[in-house]
């Protein structure tokens, strides 16, 4: 499996230029390269600014959703490459698990790998998960998985059952009520580099499809473990499924329940109910 | 160190609370606070006099009044060198403030000290938004014209709207009355129970103004002589037609009738040691026998809000070896009727108590008799910091009139899921 290692991070903009302008003539099963870049450390100010945005505690140590600030463009990278076999735009992130293996210092040096694997095939098309890691001195110390969904598309004769359901218990009572505000796209995309521009603006938005611009799902994940900032194991997984799209601006509610030494959360629309995220953490 | 002794309550004095931008419209928290201690200054000669310390505090502060208690304390006509330090715990402020004066005190580390609080939601500190601070901040620490140019280019219009306090629970994003509701609705709380208590409180506090009760516990200031919340008139008829503020549906039952407005005010009181009132030919309203703290886990914990004095009550009544029923007078903060009212329901509620409290019986009923009986934060209003010291100087006196002996519990709700409960003897 060939690995290409990167000197620094890709441009983004560019990147969702180049997928948007290469859309057709796709196909064929997922690329076996992986891309990687080595000792990749945190911009502290960039830090601050994300912690902020997502509402958790400034600290020493990485969110958990942090490090996919590292490895998502080269997620990107790989999927706006000609080789993927699936076109960027109108990709939906569907389910978003990640590993925490022990707690991440925010000066630490980490070695990311990402790679694309479990073609799957889904009612309304295939899904695909875009695998990262995270290590340092050789071991890992963070994982992630992000299921895409792209409708309408086929996966490879013999793909196994698409995967994007987290089953949670009974979770009634709100734990809190979060007024969205219509920004909250922008100020994430400008924290987290994702100017993906369904986030952007009711005209972007627009333009693909949505009626309105949509809130970022990873940044509805963090929010969650925020407001449950204190009360996370120190090793645990967090794995969640994106249901509706989460209209900006909204008000929805956040309802977290114990489960098995960890949580069980969802975050609804606090007027209709709609479920926007359902996941479960566990300790590891 | 001296053995341990019990603080005596001299005495207490606010000014009348006033709704939100009526009469104190343009008074600061130091104004009332200042003018509340020498209220208490004149009226047990304390001119110039050096005590212990004053500790206060209030809920909604500017930034500029980090040293609101030692400031007023200064424009006081106390001595300017007693010291004083400010404290906070939402609404339990005023209670916890008594509490501290009181341990020291207790332990000989002082012969004497006022305790207090005040709040006003009419001066209310407004803030410049995260943004525009961030850039205010920036341009502040820019050097060169370049920096300053770079630093005024980040700021927008947009981030010219202030920030107005939020009386929101900042972990849940909702109000305090949205909290009182969910729990009202958990323990089945009606309307017409709490528009009664509300009735009540008025009539209690109205009586109370007519009796003369608050002549030596309140002092007119600027031009108001009593609470003007107060509706003597106040009737089960005129409550029965407003609307429900809180709560959502069929089932909302909390109205503005039954629910504390926003209040400006201050109160303190006066605490010593029985040696410290003696010698100075003071009285003793009543000690203060014990008090305790407990918080609750309303966020991710399923508890409600306002119910974390429930959980303080049991543990000090076991300390002090009484029952809820060994009290003759109860004061019951009334940030809500409905509050008040799943208050006493926990306590008689059997599986509640034993699951939630670990008791082998629950901690029963009260002679609803004994509730309030001078009228509450209904009638009064409810300056956050200052209804604490209210209560402390309303019971003690209350126990003093009805003789030596007598016993008064107090119990106080505060945002944060915390709560503050006490016991006074006469």
């Amino acid at each position: 499996m060939p690995t290409t290692i990167l000197e620094s991070a890709p441009s983004m903009a560019r990147l969702l230029a180049r997928a948007a302008l290469t859309t057709r003539g796709r196909g064929g099963d997922l690329p076996d390269t992986r891309l990687a870049r080595n000792g990749v450390q945190v911009d502290p100010a960039d830090l601050a600014a994300y912690d902020r945005v997502c509402r958790f505690p400034l600290t020493d140590t990485l969110p958990a959703t942090a490090p996919h600030l590292l490895t998502f463009p080269l997620q990107v990278a790989l999927m706006s490459d000609r080789s993927f076999p699936l076109a960027l735009p109108g990709l939906v992130h569907v389910r978003n698990r990640i590993e925490v293996l022990r707690p991440v210092g925010a000066d630490e040096a980490l070695d990311l790998e990402v790679w694309a694997e479990r073609f799957a095939a889904h009612r309304s098309g295939a899904t695909v998960d875009l695998c990262a890691t995270a290590s340092t001195g050789g071991s890992e110390v963070w994982r992630s998985r992000s299921t895409y969904l792209a409708r309408g598309a086929t996966a490879p004769e013999g793909a196994p059952e698409a995967d994007v359901y987290v089953p949670v218990g009974d979770l009634a009572r709100p734990a809190a009520t979060w007024r969205v505000p219509d920004d909250a796209g922008r100020r994430y995309a400008k924290v987290s580099g994702d100017v993906n521009p369904i986030h952007l603006s009711g005209l972007t938005a627009k333009a693909f499809g949505f009626k309105r611009a949509i809130a970022h799902g990873m940044w509805v994940k963090a929010r969650v473990l925020g407001a449950l900032s204190g009360r996370l194991p120190d090793a645990f997984t967090v794995d969640v499924a994106f249901r509706k799209p989460l209209f900006l601006p909204s008000t929805v509610t956040l309802s977290t329940a114990q489960a098995d030494g960890g949580w069980d959360v969802a975050v609804r629309n606090a007027a209709s109910g709609t479920e926007h995220l359902i996941g479960t953490i566990r300790p590891l | 160190m001296a053995t341990t002794r019990k603080a005596a309550i001299v005495g207490g004095n606010r000014i009348p609370f006033a709704r939100s931008n009526s009469a104190y419209a343009q008074a600061s928290n130091q104004d009332m606070l200042t003018a509340t201690l020498d209220g208490l200054v004149a009226r047990f000669g304390l001119q110039g006099k050096q005590l212990g310390e004053v500790v206060a505090g209030a809920v909604l502060k500017h930034s500029r009044d980090f040293n609101l208690t030692r400031e007023s304390v200064l424009g006081s006509k106390l001595s300017a060198t007693t010291p004083a330090y400010d404290v906070q715990q939402a609404c339990g402020t005023g209670l916890e403030a008594a509490i501290l004066v009181a341990n020291k005190v207790a332990l000989g580390q002082i012969e004497s000290g006022i305790a207090g609080g005040v709040d006003t939601t009419s001066d209310a500190p407004l803030a410049v938004g995260d943004d525009l601070r961030r850039a205010l901040i920036g341009l502040n620490n820019a050097r060169t014209l370049q920096q300053r140019l770079k630093a005024i280019g980040k700021i927008r219009p947009g981030q010219l709207v202030p920030e107005a306090p939020r009386n929101a629970e900042p972990r849940t994003g909702l109000a305090m009355g949205d909290h009182a509701a969910i729990t009202a609705e958990e323990w089945e709380i009606g309307r017409e129970e709490q528009d009664e208590l509300a009735v009540r409180s008025h009539r209690n506090m109205a009586a109370a103004y007519d009796r003369g009760f608050f002549d030596d516990l309140v002092t007119p200031f600027l031009g108001l002589a009593r609470d003007n919340n107060l509706r003597p008139d106040s009737s089960l008829e005129k409550l029965s037609t407003l609307k429900p503020v809180f709560g959502k549906g069929e089932g909302a039952t909390m109205t503005a009738g039954n629910s504390t407005p926003l209040t400006d005010g201050a109160s303190a009181v006066l605490l010593a040691s029985d040696e410290w009132a003696e010698a100075r030919g003071l009285p003793v309203l009543a000690h203060l026998v014990d008090a305790q703290t407990a918080a609750v886990d309303y966020v991710h914990g399923g508890e409600g809000l306002l119910m974390a004095p429930v959980y303080a009550m049991p543990v000090m009544l076991a300390r002090n070896g009484l029952t809820l029923q060994d009290f003759d007078f109860y004061e019951i903060h009334e940030a809500f009727a409905s509050t008040v009212l799943a208050t006493l329901k926990a306590w008689e509620d059997a599986d509640f108590c034993k699951a939630k409290l670990g008791l082998d019986a629950p901690l029963g009923s009260i002679d609803r008799g004994k509730l309030n009986v001078n009228g509450s934060s209904l009638a009064a209003g409810h300056p956050f910091a200052a209804t604490g010291g209210r209560i402390v100087a309303q019971l003690a006196k209350t126990l003093h009139e009805a003789g030596p002996g007598k016993r008064g519990l107090i119990s106080i709700c505060a945002a944060g899921g915390q709560g503050v409960v006490a016991i006074l003897e006469s």
